[in-house]
């Protein structure tokens, strides 16, 4: 028997999800997360799916340990070591107030206090070269202050180091010498890439959740070997894929994001086995939605991000999906303003006191609440039947806090709540796709989480997106991606030149030692790929395009390629360019991609007619009356099935809503397409 | 009449319209060729019904981009008639009788048509590079004596009609602007983040049709109006006033420039009466702008939420022809927004015996320390030119210290120039950029601080070295808080061994000179003698804060790193009451 599992731990719940090689069957376990010591819980998950360790072949973790540590502020003592000069970098900033109007805003606080940053004698120029050399005394002095101070871990940032690493790496000899027992981190090992205060910013993080995160995963792996593991441990990162232990006790923060990364991964795997190469994967849960790109078959990424908002929150500029996120989910409370408009979220009844309909003591109405009263989620037969909801409590409540206002019944409110959650959403995936320049006509959205299949159509029917696929395991998507996520380790050098004057033999050599690095860091003898990008702009621009290039280009000095190919981009996402403007290289990006095998889920089976399980009474969105609407329940449709909407389809932990006008087939390999109708 | 649209498509609608405005600033940002827009984004985008009405604008940006744009609609629509437009029309303008500030925010807007009809213009303000004139850069500065030194002035043209381009018009302009493929850059961006409203536009107008559509904005102003309301009727009615200074014009040394707000609080009314303001001057600080209230107006009321016209009309703003922001075109406004910080605290100011829990003391009150170097690269031979904005301290809160380092209340989303990049990008040395200790004005809530950029350039060139106009009228504390460390610009040559302090425009330099840009620290918020002395210790700890302040200031005694709390309550004691506390500690 061999296994692979992944094991996804959130806030609440430690997700599991194995799919076993030789049945091709798939088993999902649940258990509540400790967060005491979070190694428990997973352990724990693995004794309750009743997994032999000995059977598993690999085990891939997604863990919001790094970002926790970040959000609850429970990180090291960090000191900070800097180039002379620039011991307030961390603390100024950009000197920047997102939120302009505002007289009582709050930059970020760094993590690191001005006692503990201690400024040593060196340094670099932008060029790259040596205007003071280190003065190794005084990183020795900066040692003994910052022993005194009681630190467990340290981070490196000299200006100009992404040109000039060697002050750094001298630096950490010292350090690594002098405190031994520290966590050190170097920037350049971190982001090699301009920009001092957000790679101070994102090397003091790494600090900061370092000791924290080796710990745990060291934890981990001792305590998996005591039960005789013998797979591969992979884990999570927020750019989509994952990387050994040994590269997590490096640069744990490249785990702060993965937990959402899991679905699109699967997303952009399940759009292509359908042929779909665009998806616009959409995740909604308890809180939030989560919408995000999927071009030819890759996930959209962002260079960086901050933690806990753009306002206030820590620049961590290391490769993650893009995710944008609102704050609609099930459990997002409606309410009336003090002006009497009717608004959806962001506060959220989470899973405490939860809905009205889960009579946890929930008093508010919420978009679950919504979908109770329209019908289209079922009062009986939520997660299988295991929760009888209360549709009376949420008719009351909607009434109470919505309907009297707004002198509406619960039907017509529950419907406004609904199509002001749609709209909201629609506003999210309009951001990841429109004003990315891409069409969403030619794409098909892959929904998930609880929310997801209840609300896609509507939100595909407002952006003209054609196509719907409801994935299998919706509700555990997240984890299901794992299973399906490569290697995967991103890298960036800045190299500024103007590109007709770059040296593309030192490009190429920049490339290969870049592969280099990445090889270090790819598990052994793992099947590699890499691909390799020029980050470009206009000479007076700030911001840059990434224009793929291949190792062949850069020999060749194909500076012509490079010119048209980024002057096409630019067009395509900002509907201009400029040919005869001249154009300047900032940085060069590699990503190397480790194949890890692909998943494949046994088909359901075909043939044979579909029967609903109930007519059931559900309002539609033209204001009607409560239709007779037949509900499925999915493992009874087989492969090649076709339904008019509309339609609900229940599965355990979800349900998928086709409205009149939609079609639906199951694909061969049991997803659900929905053909959306127009309106 | 249309009917009265439904909860549903308000909403959809209330939050659509800023997302288009967001989404063209998005668009300006990225693809824009100056660093006033990509990284001051000193610009702004918007949505303006025909009548002048605004109908939503981005969030973000520079804060006194709030106002002024609907006047030139409406001059617009008096100079060519509702039937002068047609679709394709591209109108740009910058013309100081109307626009009101510096000649480099060049703005360009579109008439946007819904079957045939014009229904509104979508708009956009930015900050060009260079206008030509005597300098580049920020318009010159206040020795610009009128608008013709200043440079190319842009009255209401059609630089596109119909879709076609006045090839004529962009000749003119690409023959009298330094920088003329940055500036034209960016006129596309702007041009293309006009047409991408359009798109989304017809989206909204054709889904819910002209009439729903036009009173769901109708029914948001009142709505946005409401809340404002509600906000200002929890102060209690009365006339609060307010006043302070700037040092001088930049020319009229000792003639100070009177800043005076008279502020009624009747209801959810609120009168915002500037007229103690001084007259307008020879020197180029004056505009045509309601921005210092509107600024503080929104402060005030809904500071996150977007902004529409209903967000300003229970607002009246009171700013008599003449006055120094209601100056009569030909009047120099150059450095057209040197005033608004000043304004916007002395309207707070004013305001915080009504609301001690609700106003901060003054911060820095500078649009920021303007690093500013001119050069000629040698190893390119191309001109460049080092700019970065430096922000100050911001004022002690009623309930925590004030913030370090940050723009102006003029600056919202305004970054500084990293010290990688202005060095990857110009042979200049970034020595240090470090907070002063000590500039944060002492309080029971203590003022923010000031920084200290000190720049080496490496070839000979060209420093920009206003003395900052706020140096006789400091950062003032309120309730009894100190006020906050002053700003200035120091210099020193090769072979000299003091930084001197500095008052010239484009001083020329020799290599290997060093500047100091030094910003201003915020005021206290409250009697030091109340800080929390365990809080004292930790700025000291910090460096935030001297041994010698700690003592003198804050009657601290520390002994060691420890407070020695008996000698502190002592000397506390012994110190007793500084006089009677008043709101503002503005000196005439």
């Amino acid at each position: 028997m061999s296994l692979r599992v992944a094991i996804d731990i959130g806030g609440t719940f430690t997700d599991l999800i194995a799919f076993d090689e030789s049945s091709q069957e798939i088993l999902q376990a649940k258990s509540l997360t400790t967060p005491s010591d979070p190694v428990d819980g997973l352990i724990d998950c693995i004794h309750k799916a009743r997994l032999e360790p000995a059977a598993i072949s690999s085990l891939i973790h997604g863990s919001t340990i790094a970002i926790n540590t970040l959000i609850e502020r429970r990180g090291a003592n960090v000191g900070l070591i800097v180039t002379r000069g620039t011991r307030d970098a961390y603390t100024i900033g950009r000197g920047n107030r997102p939120e302009a109007y505002n007289i009582f805003f709050h930059r970020p606080r760094p993590l690191v206090p001005r006692h503990r940053t201690i400024e040593v004698q060196e340094r670099m120029l932008a060029s790259g070269e040596v205007r003071e050399p280190l003065c190794v005394n005084s990183v020795r002095a900066a040692c003994e202050v910052l022993a005194k101070e009681g630190v467990d871990a340290v981070a490196v940032c000299f200006l100009h180091s992404y040109a000039n690493p060697e002050h750094e790496r001298l630096a950490g000899e010292i350090i690594r010498e002098a405190l031994p027992d520290c966590y050190v981190s170097l920037s350049h090992e971190i982001l090699r890439e301009y920009r001092e205060y957000e790679r101070i910013s994102t090397s003091a993080v790494n600090s900061y959740i370092g000791p924290r995160v080796a710990g745990y995963v060291r934890n981990l792996q001792t305590r998996l070997d005591g039960l005789k593991f013998a797979g591969d441990l992979a884990i999570m990162q927020s750019n989509g894929g994952v990387m050994t232990p040994a590269a997590a006790f490096r640069r744990p923060v490249m785990m702060m994001e993965s937990g959402p990364v899991g679905g699109i991964i699967a997303a952009a795997q399940v759009g292509m086995a359908l042929g779909f190469r665009d998806v616009v994967s959409f995740d909604m849960g308890g809180t939030t939605a989560k919408a995000s790109l999927v071009r030819e078959g890759e996930a959209a990424m962002a260079e960086g991000y901050y933690v806990g908002g753009a306002a206030s929150g820590h620049p961590v500029m290391v490769s993650v999906v893009d995710v944008v996120e609102v704050g609609a989910g099930g459990g997002s409370i409606a309410w009336i303003d003090d002006v009497g408009a009717l608004k959806v979220g962001p506060r959220s009844a989470g899973a405490d006191p939860g809905p009205i309909a889960y009579r946890r003591g929930g008093q508010e109405p919420t978009i679950t609440d919504a979908n109770v009263i329209l019908g289209r989620i079922g009062a009986s037969d939520f997660l299988g039947g295991e929760m009888h909801l209360n549709r009376d409590g949420a008719i009351a409540g909607m009434l109470d806090r919505v309907g009297k206002a707004l002198d509406m019944d619960a039907a017509t409110a529950a419907r406004s709540v609904v199509q002001i959650a749609i709209a909201k959403m629609a506003l999210a995936v309009r951001e990841v796709s429109v004003e990315r320049g891409y069409d969403p006509r030619d794409f098909a959205m892959v929904a998930s989480g609880g929310a997801g299949p209840l609300h896609a159509v509507a939100i595909a029917r407002e952006l003209f997106i054609p196509t719907v696929v409801i994935p299998r395991f919706p509700s555990h998507f997240s984890a299901l991606g794992m299973l399906m996520a490569d290697e995967r380790h991103d890298f960036v050098r800045t190299f500024y030149c103007e590109l007709p004057e770059a040296d593309f033999a030192k490009l190429l050599a920049t490339y290969e030692d870049m592969v280099a690095e990445s090889n270090r860091m790819l598990t052994p003898g793992i099947a590699a790929a890499y691909q390799a990008f020029l980050d470009l702009r206009y000479i007076g621009q700030e911001f840059t395009l990434p224009v793929p290039v291949t190792p062949e280009q850069l020999a060749a000095g194909d500076r012509s390629a490079v010119r048209k190919a980024f002057d096409a981009l630019h067009e395509h996402r900002f509907a201009h360019h400029a040919e005869d403007e001249p154009v300047e290289i900032i940085n060069i990006r590699l990503v190397a991609t480790g194949r890890r095998p692909k998943l494949a889920l046994r088909s359901p089976a075909t043939g044979g007619a579909a029967t609903p399980k109930e007519i059931r009474q559900v309002y539609f969105d033209d204001g009607g009356p409560a239709v007779d609407c037949p509900v499925y329940r999915r493992d009874d449709l087989p492969g090649g099935t076709e339904l008019p909407g509309p339609a609900l389809i229940s599965e355990y932990g979800s349900t998928t809503v086709l409205f009149p006008g939609d079609r639906l087939t199951v694909a061969a390999t049991g997803e659900l397409l929905i053909s959306v109708g127009r309106a | 009449m249309a009917q009265k649209p439904d909860p549903v498509t308000l909403e959809v609608v209330r939050n659509a319209l800023p997302a288009i405005a967001n989404e063209m600033a998005a668009d300006l940002h990225r693809t824009s060729y100056n660093m006033m827009i990509y990284e001051v984004r000193d610009f702004c985008t918007a949505l303006i019904a025909p009548d002048g009405a605004l109908i939503s604008q981005n969030v973000g940006g520079v804060s006194h981009f709030v106002a002024d744009l609907g006047v030139i609609i409406e001059d617009g629509m008096k100079r060519y008639g509702r039937d002068g437009f047609q679709p394709g029309d591209v109108i740009i303008t910058n013309h100081q009788a109307v626009a009101g500030q510096h000649l480099n925010n060049v703005v360009i807007y579109t008439p946007y048509f819904f079957e045939g009809e014009l229904l509104m213009f979508s708009i956009v303000r930015a900050h060009w590079i260079d206008i030509g004139g005597v300098s580049t850069g920020f318009g010159g500065g206040p020795s610009v004596r009128d608008a013709w030194m200043e440079g190319l002035q842009l009255d209401q043209l059609k630089i596109h009609e119909a879709g076609k381009v006045n090839e004529v018009l962009l000749k003119v302009i690409r023959d009298n602007i330094r920088f003329p493929d940055a500036s034209l850059g960016d006129m596309r961006s702007q041009i293309a983040a006009c047409r991408l409203a359009f798109r989304r536009l017809d989206e909204l107008f054709q889904k819910f049709g002209r009439g729903t559509m036009l009173s769901a904005i109708t029914q948001i102003f009142d709505e946005t109006e409401a809340r404002c309301r509600k906000v200002v009727s929890a102060i209690p009615d009365g006339v609060y006033e307010a006043e302070s200074f700037l040092d001088n014009d930049g020319i009229l040394q000792g003639d100070r420039v009177r800043i005076h707000a008279k502020v009624t609080v009747d209801g959810g009314k609120m009168i915002i009466d500037l007229s103690g303001c001084s007259g307008e001057r020879k020197a180029a600080i004056n505009s045509r702008t309601f921005a210092g209230a509107r600024v503080a107006y929104k402060a005030l009321t809904a500071p996150l939420d977007p902004v529409n016209e209903g967000a300003f009309r229970a607002a009246e703003v009171i700013i008599p022809e003449g006055n120094i922001m209601m100056a009569r075109f030909p009047a120099p406004m150059a450095s057209w927004s040197t005033v608004i910080p000043t304004v916007v605290d002395t309207i707070l100011t004013a305001l915080a015996p009504a609301m001690k829990d609700g106003i901060p003391a003054a911060h820095h009150g500078l649009l920021g320390g303007a690093v500013v170097f001119f050069g000629v690269n040698p190893k390119t031979r191309k001109r460049f030119v080092v700019q970065s904005l430096e922000g100050g301290g911001w004022g002690g809160r009623p309930y925590e210290d004030g913030e370090s380092g940050s723009v102006s209340i003029c600056q919202g989303d305004v970054r500084n120039g990293s010290i990688e990049s202005i060095e990857l990008r110009s042979p200049v040395l970034v020595e240090e950029r470090s907070l002063r200790r000590d500039s944060g004005g002492a309080g029971r809530f203590r003022g923010g601080l000031g920084i200290d950029i000190r720049v080496r350039n490496f070839v000979e060139g060209r420093w920009n070295l206003h003395r900052p106009s706020r140096i006789d009228c400091p950062p003032w504390g309120v309730w009894n808080g100190r006020p906050g460390g002053t700003a200035d610009y120091l210099l020193r040559v090769p072979g000299e061994k003091e930084f001197r302090s500095m008052n010239a425009s484009q001083y020329p330099v020799p290599a290997d000179s060093e500047v100091i840009v030094r910003t201003g620290g915020g005021g206290g918020w409250g009697d030091p003698l109340e800080r929390d002395p365990e809080r004292v210790r930790e700025d000291v700890t910090e460096e935030m804060v001297s041994a010698e302040k700690a003592l003198n200031d804050y009657a601290v005694v520390l002994d060691g790193d420890r407070v020695d709390e008996a000698a502190t309550r002592q000397l506390r004691k012994s110190r007793g009451n500084a006089g009677a506390v008043k709101a503002g500690a503005v000196k005439k």
